[in-house]
């Protein structure tokens, strides 16, 4: 019996798969490699973006090469996305700093396409919304699943930069945030010495020790 | 969707509430030893000498790695460098230590050039999720976190190393923060610390389960508004030296024109990371495409030694099923927050929290004997019990603390809230690598090294959350120390390379690539089958110009100019 196989087009050309495959494990299987750029094939680095339809014609969109399932009839295009130009963040996000660094902020029409385009399932739109308002840790929350994959500033018919925007927010509320205090610079000289003596096998049982008491033992 | 296992999952769910507060039982000492020295993959002697270098005839080496060490160089024999590039510092590597090292290195007036096989940011940094540990909890202190690392490591660390890693936990967590980090807090606004395993107090800080994500984001535009120099999608393929035995630059590989790119630089800094896509022994992997261990091959060129070549650690919770997610990381926090490991039976049969190497050995032994599950496609696993989690903490816990691994798993229909997940140990760390000092000096002049590429820090096993501080700490340790010791600049030959030609040459069935034998560095995983190729010989240097679009893409209707 022959193994089942899956056939889609990638750039317009034929790919024969296995089910189960994604794009990026079907491509590498068909010797096509390098048309698809990869980082971490993983779901987190947003190197591999494509933009996919479907035969059923249900509503395609765009997503990740390294995720997204092989199935029959379906058609990708590569769809990668160069980074924006990074913007210094301030000590505490405010509304002002942001449409100083981020001018198009109110440019958003509201048509959705960012939200669409997310393949982290990220309420990108209304995350501009929220930025306009000055909601800040709401903002920093949205973003935390962002991998900058950039696909929302690309299908921005208004040059909105909402992954950038994420980012800067973010960094902005680290910026703010109370320095750690330094460590008492460290007196505990007495402890290294003793965490430290003898050979590697003496240390190891001084380790152990250690580590259930939490200091040198009395 | 899972109905393959149904009965299985059934006896997980009949357990569950009788395992809570009933964890696995720990497996310690001799014990632990008898179960690694029977399961873990490295003490199963698949492993050899090699007859070159430095580590001749001394250490074993995993036998993929040994065939890497013991291949041919990918450069043309008769390929003379030409310099390209002239800089003060080439970083050679994308991830959290080159970047971390090219941070470090603003305000010292060196001129900085970075080069990445893949983009920046593309690394097995941006792919840690589980957190960085610091000692800044109640009744911690860097000599506990020393204590804890030091046993887990089974003593093998370099202890001048991992003192220092230890000490610098809590600077080094300010540091993030000022390039932008934001982790997690509780609601007194003080960190939120999960315990690892191995930790003896919790001392774990997160950005969910996307830590590594955060700290790579950041540090990457960080680093995109300094004046550094970013060669992306440009190889190392070879080091360069002046024939007397310091490293001066690198020849590169320039994929995009596919030609070879000189690069003459007065300090060279290793940190290309690890080697999980060498898929040793036929596991799978968590790590990012690039890891192929690269940067061990040329560095020992050049006559660095390779300490713990037989030391990996393989993750416990690697991915089973779908086929798609086989070998993904799924974090050690999800153990730490409360899932246990359990069987096909539904029985606790280890410590959810036992040392990496411990815990993988044991799933290992539990699938062998026949208490594992298997998938349609012939993968086994055991289960990872998290909806015990939403049972622990309350429905929605494992969405607000774990959303990438919701998110991931949802795409195939898998909810972990209501479904356990099928786990098998996954390559995860190269716990070996160059031989470092404190400084990140490799004892050849010109060469420095940091990250997941040098050896020793972990020992034999590492902990949870001390990559992530390796990275921070060391690449600006060794930023530090170029800056202060910055050699003045030599010749760049490829003498070095010939000398270690000239011994491969010696060793009986030696095959010259020219002659169809085998090269390395291997640059991407062998499944993907992309290779190494040149359009001529030598080319110039590539000049950048207006890119074109490829022909079966529309023009971008929104593009800017």
């Amino acid at each position: 019996m022959q193994d089942p196989t899956v056939q889609f087009k990638y750039a317009g050309e034929l790919v024969t798969a296995r089910p189960g495959d994604t794009l990026l494990s079907a491509l590498w299987a068909a010797g096509k490699g390098e048309s698809m750029q990869a980082g971490c094939g993983g779901g987190v680095c947003g190197a591999c973006t494509v933009s996919v339809r479907f035969a059923d014609g249900r509503p395609g969109g765009t997503d990740l090469g390294c995720m997204r399932l092989v199935e029959e009839g379906m058609e990708v295009f590569p769809c990668p996305v160069e980074p924006a130009p990074a913007k210094t963040p301030a000590s505490g996000p405010a509304p002002e700093t942001l449409r100083a660094s981020y001018p198009t902020l109110d440019r958003c029409t509201q048509c959705r396409s960012c939200t669409a385009a997310c393949p982290m399932t990220i309420p990108v739109m209304d995350s501009v919304l929220r930025m306009q308002r000055g909601e800040w840790q709401a903002v920093a929350e949205d973003f935390t699943t962002c991998i900058h994959c950039g696909l929302c500033r690309m299908v921005c018919e208004d040059k909105v930069q909402p992954h950038n925007m994420g980012l800067w927010v973010r960094r902005s509320l680290a910026l703010a945030e109370e320095e750690i205090p330094p460590v008492a610079a460290d007196v505990e000289a007495r402890e290294w010495d003793w965490l430290l003596a003898g050979d590697s096998g003496e240390r190891l049982r001084r380790a152990e020790v250690f580590r259930r008491e939490g200091r040198v033992p009395a | 969707m899972m109905d393959w296992a149904e009965e299985s999952m059934a006896r997980v769910a009949a357990t569950r509430e009788a395992r809570i507060g009933h964890p696995g039982p720990k497996i310690e000492g001799e014990e632990a030893r008898r179960l690694l020295d029977q399961f873990h993959p490295d003490h199963r002697g698949v492993e050899r000498s090699i007859a070159v270098g430095k580590n001749a005839g001394t250490e074993k080496f995993p036998l993929e790695l040994a065939a890497l060490l013991e291949a041919d160089s990918l450069l043309p024999e008769a390929f003379e460098p030409a310099i390209g590039i002239e800089t003060d510092v080439l970083i050679i590597g994308g991830g959290g230590a080159g970047v971390s090292a090219a941070l470090a290195l603003q305000g010292s007036g060196l001129a900085v050039h970075l080069a990445t096989k893949l983009r920046l940011g593309d690394s097995n940094t941006v792919m840690a999720e589980g957190g960085i540990q610091a000692a800044l909890g109640e009744g911690d202190s860097p000599r506990r976190h020393f204590a804890d690392a030091y046993v887990g490591g089974h003593g093998d660390n370099d202890s001048g190393l991992l003192k220092v890693l230890c000490e610098s936990g809590p600077e080094s967590i300010g540091w993030l923060i000022r390039q932008g980090c934001l982790f997690d807090r509780n609601a007194d606004g003080t960190f939120r610390l999960r315990p690892g395993g191995g930790t003896s107090v919790p001392r774990v800080l997160a950005c969910r389960d996307f830590t590594g994500l955060e700290i790579m984001r950041v540090l990457k535009e960080a680093v995109r508004q300094t004046p550094v120099t970013f060669l992306e999608e440009h190889a190392a393929v070879e080091l360069t030296d002046d024939g007397a035995g310091q490293v001066t630059g690198a020849v590169l590989w320039d994929r995009k024109g596919q030609g070879l790119v000189t690069v003459s630089a007065r300090a060279v800094l290793m940190a290309t990371g690890g080697s999980g896509q060498l898929r040793l022994q036929g596991f799978p992997t968590s790590n990012h495409i690039g890891a192929t261990g690269d940067g061990l091959v040329l560095a020992y060129r050049q006559g660095c030694g390779i300490l713990f070549p037989g030391s990996h650690q393989y993750h416990p919770s690697g991915g089973v099923f779908p086929e798609a997610l086989a070998g993904s990381l799924v974090t050690e926090a999800i153990r730490s927050t409360g899932a246990q490991v359990v069987n096909r039976d539904g029985h606790a049969f280890v410590n959810e929290l036992a040392y990496r190497d411990v815990l993988a050995a044991a799933i290992l032994r539990e699938v062998s004997e026949g208490r594992g599950v298997e998938t349609p496609t012939g993968r086994k696993g055991v289960w990872l019990d998290t909806p015990l989690i939403e049972r622990k903490l309350g429905a929605g816990a494992l969405k607000k603390q774990f959303p990438g691994l919701v998110h991931r798993y949802a795409r195939y229909g898998i909810d972990p809230a209501v479904c356990p997940l099928l786990i098998y140990p996954t390559l995860h760390y190269q716990n070996g690598g160059i031989e470092v000092d404190a400084w990140g000096r490799t004892g050849v002049a010109g060469l420095w090294a940091a990250g997941e590429v040098t050896g020793g820090l972990h020992g034999s096993n590492r902990l949870m959350g001390n990559s992530l501080l390796d990275i921070t700490v060391f690449g600006r340790r060794a930023a530090a120390s170029m800056a202060q010791e910055i050699p003045v600049r030599k010749a760049v030959t490829l003498a070095g390379l010939s000398r270690y030609r000239e011994a491969l040459k010696k060793r009986p069935g030696f095959k010259a690539a020219g002659a169809g034998g085998p090269s390395a560095p291997g640059l991407f995983p062998e499944a993907s089958q992309m290779k190494f190729k040149l359009v001529q010989e030598q080319a110039p240097a590539p000049q950048p110009g207006p890119e074109t679009p490829p022909a079966f893409e529309p023009p971008d209707p929104f593009a800017r100019g």
